[in-house]
C-alpha cells in the first residue's frame, strides 16, 4: 500500500523498482512461493466454508418434529433449526460482550501504562507477561475457573443476588457451585485481554510524539495528555483491538464448556446455575461425540453460524481500520492544541512534501522510545500505515522491521 | 523360530502372572475358565496385525487395560482405541467401515443398524455387552455421609420437585438421619453421555409418575447444574454443599454415593451387585441378527436385595462378517480375550467395571465362533 504512493509521489524510486522487477529466476521463485501462500488460503477458507454448508444443509432442511435422529439426543425438543441455533448465538455474542465489558477496560489501562506511564525496563517486561498471557492453553484456563474461580467469585454471586437482585441480570436462583456464565465471562476476559492490550499498545505507542509533546507544552496534565492526542489518534486502531478480542472469545470452546453449566435458552440473568445460554462451540465440543447421523449435520450448521458470525466481526474490525474519515479526526484533534503540532516544529524536508508520503525519517520515529528527542516529522497518514500494519500483524512485532525495510 | 519360542515362553508367564495377580483382587464372577485362558493364550501368539477402534470413553480405561493385557500375549498385535469418538463417533466411524470393532453405550439402534449391513453384508452387525458397572448416585451434604434413596424420590429430586434436603420425602427414605434444611443442587452433565442414557431411562422405567419425559443421551431437564464428563460432575459435586449427582462408580473417586431402593431394601454399589442385577434383569433386545446380545434391562426385576438396582451395560459392536478375514480373527481373539474370565478380572482391577455374569460371557463367546 505504502509502496504504490512512493511511487506516486516520488519519481527517484521508480527506474530502481524496475531493475528489481527485471525477473531473476530466484524472483520469479519467491513470487510463485508467496503468491501460492496468498492462494492457499483462500482455498482453504472456501473449503471450510463448503464442508460446512454441504453438511449443514441437511439439517436445515429436515424437519426436526419428525426425523428420527432429530428428534431425540442433543437435539431432540426443537422445533427446527433456527429455534436450535438462535439460542445458541445468542449465548455466544452474550458470553462475549460480557467478556469484553469487563476486559476492555482493564486492556486499555494496562496498555497505556506501558506506553505512557512505566519506566522502559518494567514496559517490557510487563509486555512480555501479556504476551504469556495469551499463550496459557484454554484448558488450563477452564481448570483454573473450575478449581479457583468458581469458589472465589461465589461469595461475590451470593451478594449480588441478595442485595441486588431486583436487577434483572442479578435476579434467579442464585448458583450454588459458582458455575454461571459471571464466572465464565470472568475467566473468557482473561483470556482476550492479552490480546487487545498488545495491539492497543502498540497503536498507543504510535502517537506522534509531537502531538503528545505540543499538548504537554500546552500546560495539560499527563492524562489531559493521553487524552487529547493518545486516544483521538488510536481510537479506530482500539476498536479493532477489541473485535479482534471479541473474534477470540467467540470462538473459545473448551474453557466456556467446562466452566459453565449451560443450558440452551436466551437469557440475561448473570448468576444462575441452570439459566446460563450455552454457545455455539463448547455446545459442538460437548456434543459432537455421541451426536449420531443428522444430529452431527445440525452441529455443524451450528458451527457455520459462528463462521459467519465471525466473519462479520472480522469484517467489522477491518472496515473501522480502513475508514477514512479517522485521518480527519486526528487533525481535528490536534488543531485544537495549538499550531498543528504535527509539522510546526519540522525538523525534516519531508514536511514540506505531501502528506500522502511517508516520510523516510518516519522510520525513525519507530526508535523513538530509545531515542531522547524526536527526528520524527511525519504527516497523519503514515501513522495510519503503521496502525493498519499493527492491527493486521495482530502482535505488533513486525513493526520496527517493517520501517527499516523502507529506508532508501 | 527361536525367537518365536521365546515369544510364546513370554507369553504364557505374563498369563501366567496376570491371572494370579487378578486371582489376588476379588473372587467375582467365578467361571470355568483357567483351561480356556491358557489354551487361548497360545492361539494369540501367532496372530499379529493392528486392530483399530473406538466410541465409548466409559470403556476407556478398560480398553487400556484390556489391550496391554492382549499385548502380554499377542506381542504382534496392536489394539488402537481411540475414545475421544463417543459412543456416536464410534458407531459413527464404525457404520463407514473404518473400525474393527465400535465401543457404544447403547446397542445399535434399527436405522444404524441398516447402515451397518452397508459395511457388514447383509448378516449386519452384533451387539456385544462387554463392559458392565453401574450408575452411582453422588451427594455432598454436610453432616450426612450415608443416604438412602427410593426411585421415586430420585425422580422428584432430579425434577426440581424436591427442593430441600429436609423434604418429607427424602426423610421417610432416611428414617433416623438429620437432614438440614440445606437446598439441593442437581448436577447432571452437559455433554451428550450413554450415562445419562442409563439413568433416564431408569427414572422412566421406575417412577413414570414423576420422570415424564422421554430417555435421552442428553440430560432433558432443565435448571441443573449441567458440567462437562463424569469428572465434571463429580467434581462439581466435590465442590459444593448440598450438591446431588449421577456418574458411572468408576469415576467417583471417594465421594459417597447414595444407597438406592430397590424391592423394599436399599441397595449399595458393588461390582458383584452390578454383576447379579444384570445377570437377573436382562432381556434380550430384538434386532433380528443372529447371535445378537443387545440386552434391555428391566429394573422391576431387581428386588432381591443384592442386585444393584441401576446397572450400566456399553457394547463392543461388530460385523458378523468382516471384508477380510484376517482382520475377523483379530478382532474375535481380542473381544474373545476381554470377555475371558482373565479380561474381566483386569478390567474390575483396573477400571472398576464389574465382572460379566458367565452366562452372558459364554454366549458372548457362542457369538464370537459364528463370526468370520
Amino acid at each position: 500500500m505504502k509502496r504504490k504512493r512512493d511511487v506516486s509521489t516520488s519519481s527517484a524510486v521508480v527506474p530502481a523498482r524496475r531493475v528489481t522487477a527485471r525477473a531473476r529466476p530466484a524472483d520469479r521463485v519467491f513470487k510463485f512461493l508467496s503468491t501460492s501462500a496468498a492462494v492457499s488460503i483462500m482455498v482453504i477458507l472456501a473449503g471450510v466454508a463448503l464442508f460446512l454448508i454441504i453438511r449443514a444443509l441437511p439439517a436445515i432442511g429436515a424437519n426436526w418434529t419428525t426425523n428420527p435422529d432429530l428428534k431425540t439426543g442433543v437435539t431432540g425438543g426443537f422445533s427446527g433449526f433456527w429455534s436450535y441455533v438462535g439460542p445458541l448465538a445468542f449465548g455466544t455474542v452474550w458470553a462475549s460482550v460480557l467478556a469484553l465489558l469487563m476486559a476492555t477496560p482493564v486492556a486499555i489501562g494496562i496498555a497505556l501504562f506501558i506506553s505512557h506511564y512505566s519506566p522502559r525496563k518494567m514496559a517490557n517486561f510487563l509486555g512480555y507477561i501479556i504476551d504469556l498471557l495469551a499463550a496459557v492453553p484454554s484448558v488450563v484456563y477452564g481448570l483454573w475457573g473450575i478449581m479457583v474461580m468458581r469458589p472465589f467469585l461465589l461469595p461475590l454471586q451470593e451478594w449480588l443476588n441478595a442485595y441486588l437482585g431486583w436487577i434483572p441480570f442479578f435476579s434467579g436462583s442464585v448458583t450454588s457451585t459458582g458455575s454461571s456464565i459471571l464466572t465464565g465471562a470472568v475467566v473468557l476476559a482473561v483470556m482476550v485481554l492479552p490480546i487487545i492490550t498488545s495491539i492497543s499498545r502498540e497503536i498507543f505507542l504510535q502517537t506522534p510524539k509531537l502531538h503528545e509533546e505540543a499538548a504537554l507544552a500546552l500546560g495539560s496534565t499527563r492524562w489531559e495528555m493521553i487524552r487529547l492526542a493518545v486516544f483521538p489518534y488510536g481510537r479506530s486502531g482500539v476498536v479493532s483491538a477489541i473485535l479482534l478480542g471479541l473474534g477470540r472469545a467467540l470462538g473459545e470452546t473448551m474453557a466456556v464448556a467446562m466452566i459453565i453449566s449451560p443450558a440452551i435458552v436466551v437469557s440475561f440473568r448473570l448468576i444462575t446455575e441452570g439459566e446460563n445460554p450455552q454457545t455455539i462451540a463448547s455446545n459442538i465440543a460437548l456434543n459432537f461425540p455421541i451426536a449420531t447421523g443428522l444430529q452431527r449435520d445440525a452441529l455443524i450448521g451450528t458451527g457455520l453460524v459462528l463462521f459467519v458470525i465471525s466473519l462479520a466481526v472480522n469484517m467489522v474490525a477491518r472496515l473501522i481500520v480502513n475508514a477514512k474519515p479517522r485521518r480527519k479526526k486526528v487533525r481535528d484533534a490536534g488543531n485544537p492544541r495549538g499550531s498543528d503540532p504535527g509539522r510546526g516544529d519540522g525538523v525534516s524536508a519531508a514536511d514540506a512534501e505531501d502528506d500522502e508520503m511517508l516520510s523516510p525519517l518516519a522510520a525513525h520515529r519507530q526508535e523513538r522510545l530509545g531515542d531522547d528527542g524526536y527526528d520524527g516529522a511525519d504527516g497523519a497518514d503514515g501513522d495510519v500505515a503503521a496502525a493498519r500494519t499493527a492491527v493486521s500483524a495482530g502482535f505488533g512485532a513486525g513493526l520496527d522491521k517493517r520501517a527499516e525495510g523502507d529506508q532508501p | 523360530m527361536k525367537a518365536l519360542r521365546f515369544g510364546q515362553t513370554a507369553a504364557v508367564i505374563a498369563a501366567g502372572a496376570l491371572a494370579l495377580t487378578a486371582c489376588g483382587g476379588s473372587s467375582t464372577g467365578a467361571t470355568s475358565s483357567s483351561p480356556v485362558a491358557s489354551s487361548a493364550a497360545a492361539d494369540y501368539g501367532s496372530l499379529s496385525g493392528t486392530i483399530t477402534a473406538g466410541g465409548s470413553s466409559a470403556q476407556a480405561n478398560a480398553q487400556a487395560a484390556w489391550s496391554a493385557g492382549f499385548k502380554a500375549q499377542a506381542a504382534k498385535v496392536a489394539v488402537n482405541y481411540d475414545k475421544s469418538q463417543g459412543s456416536g463417533g464410534g458407531v459413527t466411524n464404525f457404520t463407514a467401515g473404518s473400525y474393527d470393532f465400535a465401543g457404544s453405550d447403547a446397542y445399535l439402534s434399527v436405522d444404524q443398524a441398516t447402515k451397518a449391513q452397508a459395511v457388514c453384508g447383509i448378516g449386519g452387525a452384533v451387539n456385544l455387552p462387554v463392559y458392565l458397572d453401574g450408575v452411582s448416585i453422588v451427594f455432598n451434604l454436610k453432616g450426612v455421609d450415608k443416604l438412602q434413596l427410593s426411585a421415586e424420590t430420585l425422580a422428584k429430586i432430579f425434577t426440581q420437585q424436591i427442593k430441600t434436603w429436609d423434604d418429607a420425602a427424602l426423610k421417610a427414605d432416611n428414617p433416623g438421619v438429620t437432614l438440614p434444611s440445606t437446598t439441593i443442587t442437581t448436577v447432571t452433565r452437559s455433554d451428550g453421555s450413554g450415562t445419562t442414557q442409563n439413568f433416564t431411562n431408569y427414572l422412566h422405567q421406575m417412577a413414570p409418575a414423576v420422570w415424564t419425559t422421554p430417555v435421552s443421551n442428553k440430560w432433558p431437564v432443565a435448571g441443573s447444574s449441567a458440567q462437562q464428563g463424569g469428572s465434571g460432575v463429580v467434581n462439581t459435586v466435590k465442590a459444593g454443599d448440598g450438591t446431588i449427582g449421577y456418574a458411572d462408580h468408576s469415576a467417583i473417586g471417594d465421594l459417597s454415593a447414595a444407597a438406592i431402593k430397590a424391592g423394599d431394601k436399599y441397595v449399595s454399589f458393588s461390582q458383584d451387585g452390578v454383576t447379579k442385577a444384570v445377570a437377573t434383569a436382562v432381556t434380550p433386545a430384538k434386532s433380528g441378527v443372529a447371535g445378537d446380545l443387545s440386552q434391555d434391562i428391566d429394573y422391576t426385576k431387581l428386588t432381591t436385595g443384592d442386585a444393584y438396582p441401576i446397572p450400566l451395560i456399553s457394547y463392543d459392536i461388530l460385523c458378523t462378517t468382516f471384508k477380510d478375514a484376517a482382520q475377523a480373527k483379530l478382532a474375535t481373539a481380542y473381544i474373545g480375550y476381554v470377555v475371558s474370565d482373565q479380561g474381566q478380572k483386569i478390567a474390575a482391577k483396573n477400571a472398576g467395571s464389574a465382572p460379566l455374569p458367565s452366562a452372558l460371557a459364554e454366549k458372548i463367546r457362542e457369538t464370537l465362533k459364528t463370526v468370520s
